[in-house]
């Protein structure tokens, strides 16, 4: 069986994702021996035009990133999001809150023009996009275990619960019992807890499980003190473009 | 069962005896109002005035969260070598509830199947409890399990300015006479210890009858309107599961390392709560929604092992109350169960 060609691309976004593929250390030697990297925006000169799988980092937010995935997406026969600009829009969605021409002028000014910015979307929005390896940044060892997969022929496990799982097998203290608050009990979980295991409440930025209990999660927020604007905030900050929405509840 | 006596001003001398043979897991205070068992290697690092913890220690010591099964290597030589990983330990200052539970998953992963992983531990493992503080939530005198009649080595009960000792095994009457002074009741012991045990059942606050409740279940059991109710607000996030003694649901994964070589199975708690615990090939979940999950685990807990082991799997410690951020309460869904029989 031959390598895997793998490309490694970035569109809007901070390039974080790509430095964490940079920093397997211990496993990124074995990473590029069992695949072909054949082009890798942020770490290798060459370029190439053929590949089989397409990690992308970053949103679609211009005109010319929408090209360039487009591009991609008719090369590759397999696309990964890496990321959260790349999986529910990130960051970059809070730009679509002001509206992007209001956010084009509070950036630019009078040389607004001269942006091709567009309402910032997911990848997902534009082209099929068959795994994603969430979360900002996202996890090496998810990105590792999605393309290993790959390799191997079977499907990653990627998980679909809540980060309170990851919370209690580590045996952490409750955010809420320190008196903060948390989006863990709605936030998909894969990050072992990365936020409130530091103290630090979860701000989804792995976006939400498949079903998350939205209003309960109102609830809770509301019990905690919270008025509707630190609520959408919790529910905005990189989960702006996919509106997290109560479901069959 | 022997009785013995262990004077309050011995006591402080007995541990340290302790931690100088035995790696000693103790309650440690962790925040305001919580503790959390970890190995101590003083005396004074123990907090025994301590009422909640978020984990239970005898689950977190012999079924770690996340545990290596076995590593392997492929190629023309297929290799297995099972992972286990096992010492010597002693945990101190465990509540009766706890040691029920733990008598419970000694049940569990030694029927039908030993479980080496757990069983390994297990042996290695002396328990000394203590009548533990209840927290708020705790019902353990409601299921019964506020009294330990097996599973410890030792176990001591304040009574004034001594402790009343029962010793459970002949490892424990080995420790009694090696680390400690521990001398014999007298008759004023006993009765000090019938009075104190008179007390300790008092300071359960909740109380829950769960007469007929066998029964009663399974007149509700179909009824969706009430499950649904109850478990409205739900985040299936599986923190009552994770935080309960007796839950010994794992889940099975497989690391391959990245050049194909080999790997290693692990395992990790599990949870019958969260969406996809019952998600099988083809793409259907037997149990897709909240209500149906939520029943699922109360039947666990208080018909299927009364069916099986002739005893409730739910040991009453309340920390599945406390953990759920949806405020879901056992005791009071108990309560609505009865209530909705009588309608």
């Amino acid at each position: 069986m031959s390598k895997p060609k793998v490309g490694v691309f970035g569109l809007a976004g901070c390039g974080g994702c790509q430095l964490e593929i940079l920093n397997l250390e211990d496993e990124l030697i074995d990473f590029i021996c069992a695949v072909d990297i054949v082009h890798f925006t942020e770490a290798i000169t060459e370029h190439s035009d053929t590949y089989d799988i397409a990690l992308i980092e970053g949103s679609v937010s211009t005109k010319h990133d929408l090209e360039r995935l487009e591009h991609i997406a008719s090369v590759a026969k397999i696309i990964i999001a890496i990321g959260a600009c790349s999986s529910t829009g990130g960051l970059n969605c809070l730009k679509n809150l002001y509206g992007t021409e209001k956010a084009k002028e509070l950036v630019y000014g009078d040389k607004k023009d001269w942006i091709d910015a567009i309402d910032t979307k997911p990848i997902d929005a534009y082209v099929k996009v068959d795994y994603h390896a969430r979360g900002c940044p996202p996890t090496r060892a998810e990105i590792v275990d999605i393309v290993k997969s790959l390799i191997m022929g079977k499907v990653p496990e990627i998980p679909d619960y809540p980060v309170c799982i990851e919370c209690k097998r580590l045996g952490n203290i409750c955010v809420y019992e320190t008196g903060g608050t948390c989006m863990g009990p709605v936030a998909r979980a894969g990050c072992n807890a990365r936020c409130p295991s530091a103290n630090s409440g979860c701000e989804a930025c792995r976006g939400p499980v498949d079903d998350p209990n939205i209003n309960a999660q109102k609830d809770l927020l509301d019990r905690y003190g919270l008025t509707v604007e630190d609520i959408m905030e919790g529910f905005n900050l990189y989960n702006a473009c996919k509106k997290i929405e109560q479901k069959n509840k | 069962m022997l009785y013995k006596i262990l004077d309050k001003k011995d006591f402080k001398d007995f541990v340290n005896n302790l931690i100088s043979a035995y790696e000693v897991t103790a309650p440690k205070k962790i925040s305001q109002a919580l503790h959390d068992f970890f190995p101590i290697k003083s005396y004074e690092e123990m907090d025994l005035s301590y009422k909640r913890t978020t984990l239970p220690p005898a689950k977190k010591m012999l079924f770690p969260s996340n545990e290596a099964l076995a590593s392997y290597t492929v190629g023309n030589n297929i290799e297995v070598k099972s992972l286990n990983e096992s010492k010597e330990q002693l945990l101190f200052g465990v509540g009766a509830w706890d040691i029920n539970g733990m008598n419970f998953l000694d049940r569990i992963f030694s029927t039908d199947f030993i479980d080496e992983n757990y069983m390994e531990k297990r042996k290695k493992l002396k328990v000394i409890g203590i009548d533990a503080e209840p927290s708020d939530a705790n019902f353990a005198s409601s299921v019964g399990s506020e009294f330990a009649k097996e599973g410890f080595d030792l176990f001591l009960s304040d009574i004034g300015d001594k402790y009343f000792v029962r010793i459970g095994t002949a490892a424990g009457a080995e420790i009694a006479s090696k680390f400690g002074d521990f001398l014999d009741a007298s008759d004023v012991d006993y009765s000090a210890y019938d009075r104190q045990m008179d007390l300790y059942k008092n300071k359960f606050n909740v109380n829950v009858n769960l007469d007929n409740f066998f029964e009663n279940f399974e007149i509700v059991y179909g009824k969706k309107d009430l499950w649904e109710k109850l478990a409205k607000s739900c985040f299936s996030c599986g923190s009552c599961n994770l935080v309960c003694p007796t839950c010994f649901c794992f889940n099975v994964r497989d690391d391959i390392k990245i050049d194909l070589a080999g790997g290693i199975k692990s395992r990790q708690w599990d949870s019958c709560m969260i969406s996809n615990y019952g998600l099988v090939a083809g793409g259907h979940n037997f149990r897709p929604d909240e209500a149906n999950r939520l029943k699922q685990r109360y039947r666990c807990k208080l018909k299927t092992f009364v069916e099986k082991f002739g005893q409730y799997s739910c040991v009453g410690c309340g920390r599945c109350v406390e953990a759920c951020l949806a405020k879901i309460n056992i005791y009071e869904d108990i309560n609505a169960v009865k209530e909705e029989v009588s309608i």
